[in-house]
């Protein structure tokens, strides 16, 4: 009884970081498009709350990752997958609160790795799987999109450069449709999973999936795309009101060639099942897209900020999640301490949010 | 062997060098192949308007044959990318 308590808990909080996840990155998805006027605010939100729904349909690749390849299934239980969580929206909730810039992805890998090690021990964690699968591919992304983001932007500049201005501008309002539809898909499928792949690892751990034979449920894939498409849409309308002052200026070529890198990586490495930050991958192709044209356009102080987050973003929400599965384990191996700390974290997240907007301050998208 | 020197070691073996250049060369082939196609189809169809205005029509007619030729190529791998995640 006590370990179906914890699991509804489990899929409730990770719901909520899922929901969170997409609230954070509406930003990165439909800014260029409603910066270059290829869309309304209105229609770029909606369209990227629905493509979102539909991306996390396409693929289990990443999903199947995050539930293998990060931490032995068989070792773990649903108080480690919810403490985990708790590290990652601690994480999440305190970078954004300091108006840092960190992944949704590395924290929730993070804190599920942080648990397990306070749980079990450095047995359970797939060091291979971690480097192979996370760390790499997390360093090479934003590089890959960036270089994707020059070349795309030179050739676009290169065919189109002696054309008047007007028909161009226009051509690549029009394909920037295209390319935020695919940005947002490729968002979906990337992002959605990660939270798919987490419940089911506390499906298997609650003996409610077998551990041989990864599947995810089809209501897993269902809620999880609900989820986050709801946190898009609602994530949005804050955009709006604040993208006046915040959004970089580019103009239509470099929003395409923005859109289409980071697109063209996130959707690969779906495909190949690597969990990535999307955040960081649409922010290498927007430095490539401003690159291309002018390297002194590019603020690199964003991208020292990047790394930063790369170095602070793992080890950070891993303690946190360490530190709130030994908060649990006070209460006891029942639901006790789950619930507890999810009242705590309901608080201090609702306390953070209310000072936040007291201040008047924008909040802050990673 | 030092730290410094088994780092790569390590790192060749826990990572999948080739799912990881496959991953690198899909997107950019892709994301090459879909900017050139959409900056050859706006390339078209702008030029096929000057010429129009110019009343040279053969060289409209060239220019909105590339423009339909360019805007195929880019729906299409457009397509492609979407049927290879689909059936990935």
């Amino acid at each position: 009884m006590d370990g179906d308590i914890v699991l509804v808990i489990v899929v409730g909080t990770a719901l909520v970081f899922d929901f969170t996840n997409g609230f954070h990155d509406t930003a990165n998805v439909v800014a260029t498009s409603i910066s270059t006027h290829a869309m309304s605010p209105r229609v770029a939100v909606a369209i990227a709350a629905l493509l979102n729904f539909a991306g996390a349909f396409i693929s289990i690749e990443v999903a199947a990752t995050i539930a293998s390849d990060v931490v032995e299934a068989t070792a773990i239980t649903p108080t480690v997958i919810f403490a985990g969580l708790v590290g990652a929206i601690c994480w999440n909730l305190t970078t954004w609160y300091f108006g840092l810039p960190s992944s949704s992805s590395h924290a929730l890998i993070g804190g599920v790795v942080g648990a397990v090690i306070a749980a079990v021990g450095t047995a359970a964690i797939e060091g291979e799987g971690i480097l192979g699968k996370v760390l790499i591919p997390a360093v090479l992304a934003p590089i890959v999109a960036f270089v994707i983001g020059v070349i795309a932007i030179v050739i676009a500049y290169r065919v189109c450069g002696r054309l008047r201005p007007g028909p161009v501008t226009r051509g690549f309002r029009l394909g920037q449709i295209v390319s935020g539809g695919m940005l947002a898909l490729a968002h979906g499928t990337n992002d959605a999973q990660k939270t798919m792949g987490v419940i089911t690892l506390a499906l298997i751990a609650n003996g409610n999936l077998p551990s041989t034979g990864f599947e995810v449920p089809t209501w897993v894939v269902v809620s999880a795309a609900s989820a986050i498409a709801l946190g898009t849409y609602t994530g949005g309308w804050r955009i709006i009101r604040t993208m006046g002052t915040r959004i970089i200026k580019m103009d239509s070529a470099q929003g395409f060639s923005a859109q289409g890198a980071g697109a063209a990586v996130i959707l690969a490495s779906s495909h190949f099942g690597y969990p990535l930050s999307t955040t960081q991958v649409i922010a290498g192709g927007v430095m490539g897209a401003g690159a291309g044209k002018r390297v002194s356009a590019v603020r690199w102080g964003v991208a020292g900020n990047i790394v930063i987050a790369w170095f602070l973003t793992l080890p950070g929400a891993a303690a946190i999640g360490a530190a709130s599965y030994g908060f649990t384990q006070i209460f006891g191996d029942g639901a006790a301490g789950p619930v507890i700390l999810s009242a705590l974290a309901i608080m201090l997240g609702l306390t953070l949010f209310a000072q936040r907007i007291r201040r008047g301050q924008p909040v802050p998208t990673v | 062997m030092s730290a410094a020197a088994s780092l790569p070691a390590l790192v060749a073996t826990v990572v999948d060098g080739e799912a990881l250049l496959d991953t690198a060369v899909a997107s950019i082939v892709g994301a090459v192949v879909v900017t050139l196609s959409a900056s050859l189809a706006i390339y078209g169809f702008a030029t096929a308007a000057e010429m129009r205005r110019v009343d040279r029509d053969l060289a409209a007619i060239g220019a909105v044959g590339l423009a339909m030729v360019a805007s195929l190529v880019f729906a299409g791998t457009i397509g492609l990318g979407i049927a290879v995640m689909l059936t990935g």
